[in-house]
C-alpha cells in the first residue's frame, strides 16, 4: 500500500517537474513548480517527517513560489521574446552528458545505501519525544554555529536584495 | 530503516537530472531559476531519505539550511532579475554575456 503511494507520488513529481521545464508560459512553469513542491512535501510525509513536510509547504510552496510569481508579475514578460526561449539546436552530446550524469548520480546514491549508522532518531525515540524535539536538541547543541550563520546569511540576503532592487 | 530507500534515491536522481536538463536548455532566467529549485528539492529528498535510514538528525538540519539558502537565493536572484530587466528589457540569459570571454 505504502509502496504504491510512494510510486504514485514519485510519478506525479516527475510529471510536474517535466511540465515545469517544457511549459512555454513562465507563469504556468511557476504554477507547476508549486505542484512539485507540494508533492515533495507529500513524499516527506511518507518518510514520516511531518514537520519538514509542513516546512516545505510553508517555505517553498508558500513563500518562495509566491515571491517568484510576484516577480513575474512585476517583470511583465509578455513583451519579451518567447519564440527563442527553448534553445532550438541542442546537440545530442548535451543529452548524452545528461544521461551519463543520471547514471552517475544513481550509482553514487545506491552505492552509498544505508550505512547502518545509528543516530538519536530511532523509532522509539521518535515515538516518545517526536521529531521536533530531537531536531531542536540537535540544533541547539551541535548545530548551533551553522544555525546562527544561516541567520547572518538571511540578513545579508535581505540587505543585498534591497540594495539591488532599489531605484538608483 | 527506510522502507523503500532505492525508490526515493532513484526519484531524486531523476528529478535532479530533469532540473539539470532544464537549466541547460531553457533561456528564460526565471525558468532556469525554477529548475534550480527542482534540483534543490531533489537534494532535500536525498537528505531526508538518508536521515531516515541512519536515524540521524543531521540530514534534517541540512534540509532546513538548504531551505534558508533557497529563500536567500530567491530574494537576491529575483532582485538581480528585476535589475537586469530594468536595464535591458529582457531576461533572456543568452543576452547577458558581459562576463563571457
Amino acid at each position: 500500500m505504502e509502496y504504491a503511494l510512494v510510486l504514485f507520488c514519485g510519478i506525479i513529481a516527475i510529471a510536474t517537474a517535466i511540465m515545469v521545464v517544457v511549459s512555454r508560459n513562465t507563469v504556468h512553469s511557476a504554477l507547476w513548480m508549486i505542484g512539485n513542491c507540494v508533492i515533495i512535501a507529500a513524499l516527506f510525509l511518507l518518510l514520516h517527517f511531518p514537520f519538514i513536510a509542513i516546512l516545505q509547504v510553508i517555505v517553498y510552496a508558500g513563500a518562495i513560489m509566491m515571491f517568484i510569481l510576484y516577480a513575474i508579475m512585476m517583470l511583465n514578460l509578455r513583451h519579451s521574446d518567447d519564440s527563442a526561449d527553448i534553445a532550438g539546436n541542442i546537440s545530442m552530446g548535451r543529452y548524452l552528458i545528461l544521461a551519463l550524469f543520471f547514471v552517475g548520480v544513481v550509482v553514487l546514491g545506491i552505492g552509498f545505501g544505508p550505512m547502518a549508522l545509528q543516530g538519536s532518531m530511532t523509532e522509539p525515540a521518535m515515538m516518545k519525544f517526536g521529531e521536533v524535539e530531537l531536531l531542536a536538541n540537535y540544533i541547539f547543541s551541535e548545530g548551533l554555529i551553522p544555525f546562527e550563520l544561516v541567520s547572518v546569511l538571511l540578513t545579508a540576503a535581505i540587505v543585498g536584495a534591497i540594495y539591488l532592487a532599489k531605484k538608483d | 530503516m527506510a522502507d523503500h530507500q532505492n525508490i526515493y534515491l532513484l526519484l531524486s536522481a531523476i528529478l535532479f537530472t530533469i532540473g539539470c536538463g532544464g537549466v541547460l536548455t531553457r533561456k528564460n532566467a526565471i525558468v532556469v531559476f525554477l529548475c534550480i529549485e527542482i534540483m534543490l528539492g531533489a537534494v532535500n529528498l536525498v537528505f531526508i531519505t538518508f536521515s531516515r535510514a541512519n536515524t540521524s538528525p543531521e540530514g534534517i538540519f541540512m534540509v532546513m539550511c538548504v531551505m534558508a539558502v533557497a529563500a536567500a537565493e530567491a530574494a537576491v536572484g529575483l532582485a538581480i532579475f528585476v535589475l537586469l530587466y530594468r536595464k535591458t528589457g529582457s531576461i533572456n540569459i543568452d543576452k547577458f554575456n558581459l562576463l563571457k570571454w
